[in-house]
């Protein structure tokens, strides 16, 4: 398990954003909802397009090419045509930053 | 055959539909779409303000999609020629008496009420663009079933209403399910609570009875764990020289356990553009039977779905398509196997006749994961004359080697021997081989009810006059 | 070398490419048709392909016939065009895999052998050359007989979505053959092409042009090889056969390219009133191996018999797209295409029987198998029907699964242990299209290729 990483600055997220960061070439979505950053593979599993172009509703994500819908604390799938989760990964603020941990 | 008599009276067959009612609509929107309409539709509703984003959002959602490029010819379609919304009353009737004159007048030619004192738990219907009745008998109601118009749904179970809308089929989905969440209206809201049982079936009917017309019903169906019950909608249209437009959305949650069987018998007039989009969700050990018949409309595009998303689920689909001169039937459907153990079919049956052209167009996938995945699809396209045509078109995507697909279609005409056949027996010609058409539709003519059954021979026979020689 | 490298200006955005790419194949190509002589027919037809090339966009993932394999991260600037300067190899010269190749079939009517595109070996049956067989490369049939070619080179039908890479192969051929059989000759023996490539980062563009007239008879075979390359190297191809009259053609395609190899394979068979074509591709290697084989049954009483297979290991992906095209009445024609995959292969068949209207009394027949032995392979397979006939007899079927458990457990309960029993329901699974290729020394060569990879699992 590795540490947790830096992936932005939180001035660089704002709330109610979706923001695409990359670590080790691994594409993530970011989001912030009130006062978490969630982070969340950047593909929505239906069919690869990026999450990060679609849009924060509530607390799930909307991809905007055909209206799945994912959990954003689990990556599990609220809304057809996605059928599976999209993977999650841990995520905090750190004063100033935003930091991620992946594998 | 005095059963005949009463049958007839359903209307299936379009020398009888074919009449117009003289409407004098409530309100009618102006012709075309726009913002405006749309929050015309949504304050005549009286709706909460989250439908009215939900729908100016899909609104631009269907400027932003391309048209389908794959199918029919869905450009021909002027979608700036047509009513998006006509209310024909103010609201909407419990009782059968309360409905007006006219339009009670249309339905009874169609044999609605009627049929639901002999065989249904419950019927809707739908004139233009509202429910003008829904009813429910009271056995069921005692029951916990909600039977009501979709707008009743939104209004009285806000929450469960919310909770499943949109899930099944998103506006983003494609553009006329983006249209249809724009500007839907009517259709039915139907909850069957755990481990209820409707085993006689629950009845819908649309109709359309305006010159370039627009109808977009959507219609929301939860069953819930251990339910059962049986979903049938028929849908009429007179036949004008412009062209009318139905796009319908039809979402299901079928839960563990429970069984659920959609029957559609659409016979809309040959200037009717029917594209609908239908599909299922189905938790585990759930069962779903898409029964599609398409025989009327201009173009239909049309693809019943199943989401097998449990363990154990099973999904099927029987669709039936009758071409005949200028109609082209695009259908088929989709079973998409994201568990494990899950299990499909897909019988698919067409008949194009004279210039008319009818496409199967399927998907099967299967997700890796979901191991112990079957699926079977069989597509029989008969053929009756040299200007007709049929295509065949299935997507097959497997990520799971643990599991087992098979497609096999075939093409014929009928066949001279068992003309000669049926001829040396005493048939003529024209009943030798509307015999065999109708030996050819029988896998599916029997799912259906016994009435509809009856009707679709009937229709057949009727379509075959004059089609040989 | 460096005068002929396409390696211009790198893509960033691939859908501003074509331009910035169309510049310096531009380049490297004028380059090349500098460094041979070349008769102008062949030029012509170059420039013709390649006016295409830049004016046909790349396809995108959006069409359908290229939904599952992405044209977007092909790079043809970025490969270097073959050159052909020096003497040939003498035979004993040639690469090991080559020779091995020749000695494995004694009884050849003609054998012609390429490397890098350049020509090494040539020779013909001397009583077919008195009889009037042509068996020569394009440029010298361009030469003496550009009238003969004239008829025949790329003359075929060419569907909207090949034509980018129609266009490429024609503007950057490296080298093909023309074998033209007159009419009522019968070669007994196959003519046999071997194409051998160990050039790093190149693009070779290959072409055979089959012609057989009234009543002639002829089979002909097309060997792809190459060993492992570093630098990924790009294969182009294109196949044309007129079967006129009463003609009856065999080929085969047999495509083992080691890794770092990209194939497209374009193929086009027309086949005239009672004309017979048994076309067979074979694909094992590269990393992305495309086919585009196409039957025009033109003639009525055309038959086309259509068989494929492929082994895909690693992660080899694997396209054919196959059209039947019944254009005219009472033809035939019968498809089966097998495949099996194991590791993280993936597979892709694309089939469409198309039948014209009035083209009545047509029996089209096509099957897909896949067998997936891994549980991260995967396969999709698309067979599709438009009727526009309604005397027909046609159908499809096609299907993805695993090996047959029940037989499994059968021959392991015959002391077979589970590999082996998996090998040979593999071989089983294969053998109805195995035993129908022609040819005993490629059929045993084809044979223990894809013994190797079974045994690599």
């Amino acid at each position: 398990m590795s540490d947790f990483r830096t992936v932005a600055r939180l001035e660089d997220v704002p709330p109610g954003t979706l923001v695409p960061v990359e670590l080790d070439g691994e594409k993530i979505v970011l989001a912030h909802v009130g006062e978490r950053v969630y982070a969340l593979h950047d593909q929505c599993s239906h069919e690869e397009y990026p999450l990060s172009s679609g849009e924060l509703v509530g607390d799930q994500v909307t991809c905007v090419l055909h209206g799945a819908r994912f959990d954003l604390e689990t990556g599990t799938p609220r809304a057809l045509p996605a059928v599976r989760p999209v993977k999650t990964y841990q995520a905090r603020v750190e004063g100033e930053e935003v930091q991620v941990r992946i594998g | 055959m005095p059963q005949n008599e009463t049958i007839r009276d359903l209307g299936l067959d379009e020398y009888k539909y074919s009449f117009v009612t003289d409407e004098k609509p409530f309100f009618k929107a102006q012709k075309g779409l726009s913002e405006e309409v749309v929050r015309q539709i949504s304050a005549h509703k009286g709706e909460p303000e989250w439908m009215l984003e939900f729908r100016l959002k899909a609104l631009e959602i269907f400027y932003a999609k391309p048209l389908p490029d794959w199918g029919g010819d869905v450009a021909s379609l002027d979608l700036n020629d047509i009513y998006y919304y006509l209310k024909p009353q103010d609201h909407m009737e419990r009782s059968w008496d309360d409905v007006p004159q006219e339009i009670k007048q249309t339905f009874e030619r169609l044999g609605i009420p009627e049929a639901e004192r002999k065989i249904l738990a419950g019927v809707g219907a739908q004139f233009e663009s509202e429910m003008v009745y829904h009813s429910l008998k009271e056995e069921w109601t005692e029951q916990g079933i909600i039977f009501e118009s979709i707008e009743d749904g939104l209004k009285l179970y806000p929450e469960i209403f919310r909770e499943y809308f949109a899930t099944v089929v998103p506006p983003q989905d494609n553009k006329f399910a983006a249209l249809n969440s724009a500007v839907w209206s009517g259709g039915s809201f139907v909850y069957i609570p755990k481990g209820v049982n409707v085993d006689i079936p629950l009845q819908a009917y649309f109709r359309v009875n305006s010159e370039q017309m627009g109808q977009f019903e959507r219609t929301l169906i939860i069953c819930e764990e251990g339910a059962q019950a049986h979903y049938i909608e028929g849908c009429t249209a007179p036949s004008y020289t412009s062209d009318s437009f139905h796009s319908g959305v039809i979402e299901i949650i079928v839960k563990a356990g429970a069984r659920f069987r959609y029957t559609t018998i659409q016979n809309w007039s040959h200037n009717m553009y029917n594209l609908v989009t239908q599909r299922a969700m189905v938790h585990e050990n759930a069962n779903m039977e898409w029964v599609d018949g398409n025989l009327g409309s201009k173009l239909t595009m049309k693809y019943p779905s199943c989401y097998l998303v449990g363990e154990g689920a099973h999904g099927e689909i029987l669709s039936i398509a009758y071409a005949s001169d200028g109609q082209h039937q695009d259908t088929g459907g989709k079973v998409i196997h994201a568990a494990p153990r899950t299990t499909s079919q897909i019988v698919s049956k067409s008949i194009s006749k004279g210039t008319g052209r009818s496409s199967y167009r399927g998907l099967c996938k299967v997700y890796e994961g979901a191991v112990g995945s079957k699926s079977n699809v069989e597509c029989d396209a008969l053929l009756l004359d040299e200007t007709s045509r049929t295509d065949t078109y299935p997507y097959i995507e497997i990520d799971e080697n643990m599991s087992s697909i098979g497609h096999e279609a075939s093409v014929s005409k009928v066949g001279e021997e068992q003309l000669f056949y049926l001829m040396s027996r005493g048939l003529s010609e024209q009943e030798a081989m509307t015999m065999v058409v109708r030996g050819f539709i029988e896998p599916i003519a029997k799912e259906l009810p016994l009435e509809y059954a009856i009707e679709l021979n009937r229709l057949i026979e009727l379509e075959m006059e004059g089609s040989v020689g | 070398m460096a005068e002929g490298t396409m390696t211009g200006d790198t893509r960033t955005d691939t859908e501003s490419a074509p331009a910035a790419g169309a510049d310096a194949i531009a380049r490297g190509l004028a380059s090349y048709v500098r460094s041979v002589y070349e008769p102008t027919l062949l030029t012509r037809l170059r420039r013709e392909g390649w006016k295409t090339f830049v004016d046909t966009p790349m396809p995108t993932r959006k069409a359908e016939e290229w939904r599952y394999t992405d044209l977007s991260t092909l790079e043809p600037e970025s490969y270097v065009p073959v050159t052909c300067e020096g003497e040939r190899l003498p035979v004993e010269r040639l690469p090991e895999p080559v020779r091995e190749a020749m000695e494995s079939d004694r009884d050849r009517a003609g054998v012609m052998v390429r490397h890098n595109g350049c020509l090494e070996h040539l020779r013909l049956d001397s009583a077919l050359e008195a009889k009037g067989v042509v068996y020569a490369p394009l440029e010298e049939v361009a030469d003496h007989r550009p009238d003969l070619l004239e008829r025949f080179l790329f003359r075929s039908d060419v569907a909207p979505m090949e034509q980018k890479l129609w266009g490429l192969h024609a503007a950057l051929l490296s080298g093909g053959y023309f074998l033209y059989v007159p009419a009522g000759v019968d070669v007994e023996h196959p003519v046999h092409a071997f194409r051998y490539l160990d050039q790093e980062g190149s693009v070779v563009s290959t072409h055979s042009l089959i012609v057989a007239e009234a009543g002639a008879r002829v089979t002909c075979i097309d060997e792809y090889v190459s060993p492992d390359l570093e630098r990924e190297s790009l294969s182009l191809n294109g196949v044309e056969i007129f079967g006129a009259d009463g003609a009856t053609v065999s080929y085969l395609a047999v495509q083992q390219y080691g890794r770092g190899v990209k194939h497209f394979s374009m193929q086009h068979s027309n086949t005239g009133r009672d004309s017979t074509l048994n076309g067979f591709n074979v694909t094992l290697g590269a990393d992305l191996a495309r086919a585009d084989v196409t039957s025009h049954l033109e003639g009525e009483g055309a038959r086309s018999e259509m068989l494929a297979l492929w082994f895909g290991d690693r992660n080899q992906h694997f396209d054919h797209h196959t059209l039947q095209h019944h254009e005219a009445p009472s033809a035939h024609s019968d498809l089966l295409y097998k495949g099996a995959l194991t590791a993280r292969s993936s597979s892709v068949f694309r089939g469409l029987i198309r039948v014209a209207e009035g083209a009545q009394l047509t029996d089209a027949y096509q099957t897909n198998r896949n067998l997936l032995l891994s549980p991260n392979a995967s396969a999709v397979t698309l067979p599709n029907l438009e009727i526009g006939a309604d005397d027909v007899r046609c159908s499809h079927g096609a299907s993805v699964g695993q090996v047959d458990e029940t037989m499994l457990f059968y021959l392991m309960s015959r002391g077979l242990t589970r590999k082996k029993a998996e090998r040979l329901l593999v071989f089983g699974f294969f053998e109805e299209v195995l035993e129908r290729i022609p040819g005993e020394g490629v059929r045993s060569r084809i044979r223990s290729s894809i013994e190797t990879k079974i045994q690599a699992r």
